[in-house]
């Protein structure tokens, strides 16, 4: 039979163990949040790597200025797909989802005026009370951005106009000129 | 200051004379001599050259790393250095080829790090080495965020220009597959492998990171040098954690038989025993064995045979020892909570003057037991060696029959310790010795002054069963009637029951196959249990802080699997 040991000496130990390990793995977890960051319009720092992530689209997404109260929280990118979530004060956690990927599937969504150059856009919406659901697409050559809207009760559609107009559409051969313009003569 | 040797007068240097470490003579000729600031202990504790070689190529990378963040053009270098490095590569793709590589890179980003890691950490849970395992969570979890946080400062794209075929996620540099990779395989290297298996292993692991390596740039995923950095990252990370935190002298890894707290006393660790030996005690060692590993688990027992023909006893401690036995210890308060007032030992040098001491104490009061010797600093905190008499041809008490006139020594062992007020607390039959007839005990490290009432009686209750296993308890209980009353006796086994023996005594009841302790509760008068279960609110509270503190652990690592490479 062997001594025992006091329990705030106990206490300590599985706190710095705890901490230790809780800490690392927190680290992670916010890290990879941290990743990628927003794809603004101005640097091109994760523009390049989402140009990457479908090398087939003619048109490449950024954002400019987000409405307030809109944050971008996640981006991942792959080599199918970049999607970017968004939060909103108002519209709740993950109330806006981008996705640049190769093609998709527009469904029952209804083409409409388009704002963005060529894109053809298409709209649907699938609930728009007690709180507003829908889908807006943007389809061109080679690529198709679009957006899934799923809002907290009680908020307005508008947000999603508003956020929706943040998006911008660039083109690859600007991209690639920029691209040769100030770091190497390679295309993306 | 000087001293003529090790127990007399001490002499002040002559005037003029340079000052002398060396300290005392001994019985065996050689000097003793007092370690001089500055001079490194007999085992110092340092990183093994691998393991500083892949921090320096770690620092190299994070240099790197800085340059690229603060200038624009360190960046354009780079990238043009490594598409030149690639071209080759890349340009003369056959198709063959291609599926293979691809299939490589799948197969290593998406699926070759969960299937090591789950294996990792499945074995060292089997194998109860719970450091390693946490020690694997913690490596993969600070190589992901290492590699992600500097991915995201750097920003650099896949290779520009170039096809890829292959899978890939997020920024380029450093890779993550490769540093995951790198980290899992060092880490299940090191919590797995056996230390006598090692090189092979990290030749396949080298092999494996090296082909994989040429698959991420094969596939135009990574450029070269966001596979090397990748790879160091993963490396050095996962080496300096496990040689830091579990070094194999240590906490070697060792299947079968051997006991996973008994530690290797050959190679570095036998040369700094024998220095230390040398230098502290004046004893010039020829030969180092383990001896009696079998019965110990909290140490690694030690017979030294000195250049003079003398035998001497001498037992390892290192910090495995103390966390091995933090961790019974705190299983056991869950369980029973509080069942003595105690503490714990917070380092091996407290638990070796412990031992010193209680060795002191109990010769002063009479029990017989090996007379100590002194103590060998082997690291400074972290291993000593306890020194003391070897007892020349004595035998485990239960190798040999016991006759009425052990049993008295035994009992009356017992009322020594009772007399005086102690508790050895580890009564079992491989810590009492026969020899030339008479008993001995031995192994007080966790001896205590003043116990519990309750304590001394399941000292007495834990002899009595030793006795017993080797005659009758009618036989053990009459000699016990010569020294302690009936009603001390029915108290004993009142206190006494499967938790209150020392593993090695209840293994061996149970394999007596008599039913001991009902034998003896029968013989002696009625009493009812003493119960052990102590409910406190210090209890609870520990209970609940170790739930919740597994339940925010088992959620951040779930939560994270995928982030770590585990799913």
């Amino acid at each position: 039979m062997k001594p025992r040991c006091d329990y705030g000496g106990l206490l300590r130990r599985t706190a710095i163990i705890t901490g230790s390990i809780a800490a690392g793995l927190l680290a992670v977890a916010c890290s990879v949040q941290e990743t990628i960051p927003a794809p603004g319009c101005v640097d091109g720092a994760s523009g390049l790597i989402m140009a990457q992530s479908v090398p087939t689209a003619s048109q490449l997404p950024c954002f400019t200025q987000l409405p307030d109260g809109w944050k971008v929280v996640t981006v991942n990118v792959n080599q199918d797909r970049t999607v970017v979530t968004l939060d909103s004060d108002r519209a709740g956690d993950g109330a806006a989802v981008l996705r640049f990927e190769e093609r998709c599937d527009v469904g029952e969504a209804v083409p409409a005026p388009g704002h963005l150059g060529s894109a053809q856009r298409y709209d649907l919406v699938v609930s728009a009370a007690p709180s507003f659901e829908g889908r807006r697409y943007y389809v061109f050559p080679g690529g198709c951005v679009w957006w899934a809207f799923d809002f907290d009760s009680g908020t307005s559609a508008t947000e999603a106009v508003a956020l929706a107009e943040a998006l911008v559409l660039i083109s690859r051969e600007d991209l690639n000129a920029s691209v040769r313009e100030s770091f190497i003569d390679e295309e993306i | 200051m000087q001293r003529d040797d090790a127990s007399g007068p001490l002499r002040l240097p002559s005037p003029g004379k340079p000052p002398v470490t060396e300290i005392s003579s001994s019985r065996h000729g050689h000097q003793r001599r007092r370690r001089p600031s500055g001079e490194p202990p007999p085992l110092p504790r340092e990183l093994n050259r691998a393991a500083i070689g892949w921090l320096i190529a770690f620092v190299f990378w994070a240099a790197i790393w800085v340059w690229v963040f603060l200038s624009d053009r360190a960046g354009i270098w780079i990238t043009e250095f490594d598409l030149r490095l690639m071209a080759p590569v890349v340009d003369n793709r056959v198709a063959w080829l291609d599926s293979v590589m691809s299939t490589i890179n799948e197969f290593g980003t998406h699926w070759f790090v969960a299937l090591i890691g789950w294996v990792t950490l499945l074995g060292a849970l089997l194998a109860r080495r719970i450091r390693h395992a946490v020690l694997l969570i913690t490596t993969l979890a600070l190589t992901a965020a290492a590699v992600t946080i500097v991915a995201a400062e750097i920003g650099r794209p896949r290779p520009l220009g170039m096809t890829r075929l292959g899978d890939w996620e997020g920024f380029a540099q450093p890779s993550r597959p490769v540093a995951l990779l790198a980290a899992v395989m060092v880490a299940c290297t090191l919590t797995l492998v056996p230390a006598t298996g090692r090189t092979y292993a990290h030749w396949t692991t080298g092999i494996v990171l090296v082909i994989f390596g040429f698959a991420q740039v094969y596939t135009a995923v990574d450029h070269p040098t966001d596979v090397a950095a990748g790879a160091s990252v993963g490396v050095a990370l996962a080496l300096v954690f496990y040689r830091t935190i579990a070094p194999e002298a240590v906490f070697p890894i060792t299947y079968g038989s051997g006991k996973t707290a008994h530690l290797d006393v050959t190679g570095a660790r036998g040369e700094a025993i024998r220095r230390g030996l040398r230098r502290q005690l004046a004893i010039e060692a020829i030969e180092i064995e383990p001896v009696g590993l079998e019965g110990s688990s909290g140490s690694t027992p030690l017979r030294v045979t000195a250049a003079d023909g003398d035998v001497l006893f001498a037992k390892l401690y290192a910090r495995s020892h103390l966390r091995s036995d933090r961790s019974y210890k705190l299983w056991r308060t869950l369980v029973y909570g509080r069942l003595e007032d105690e503490q714990h030992f917070t380092s091996v040098r407290r638990l070796v003057q412990q031992e010193d001491y209680m060795l002191h104490v109990m010769q002063r009061v009479g029990v017989p037991t090996a007379k100590p010797i002194g103590i060998v600093e082997i690291t400074p905190d972290r291993e000593y060696l306890l020194v003391a008499e070897f007892l020349d041809g004595a035998v485990e008490i239960s190798d040999v029959e016991i006759t009425e006139a052990m049993i008295d020594d035994a009992l009356g062992i017992v009322e020594i310790l009772w007399r005086s007020g102690l508790a050895h607390r580890d009564i079992k039959p491989s810590n009492i010795m026969v020899q030339d007839g008479q008993v001995k005990l031995i192994d007080v490290a966790f001896a205590q002054i003043r116990p519990s009432p309750w304590r001394q009686a399941v000292d007495l209750a834990n002899m009595m069963l030793v006795l017993g296993l080797g005659s009758s308890p009618e036989t053990v209980y009459e000699r016990a009637r010569l020294r302690f009353s009936d009603d001390e006796l029915a108290e004993a086994f009142a206190a006494s029951r499967g938790v209150t023996l020392p593993s090695q005594l209840r293994r061996a009841v149970r394999a007596d196959g008599r039913e001991m302790l009902q034998e003896y509760r029968a013989l002696a008068p009625h009493r009812s249990p003493v119960s052990i279960q102590r409910w406190s609110f210090r209890r609870l509270a520990l209970t609940g802080w170790v739930v919740l503190v597994a339940f925010f652990l088992g959620a951040v690592f779930i939560s994270n699997l995928g982030d770590i490479g585990l799913r």
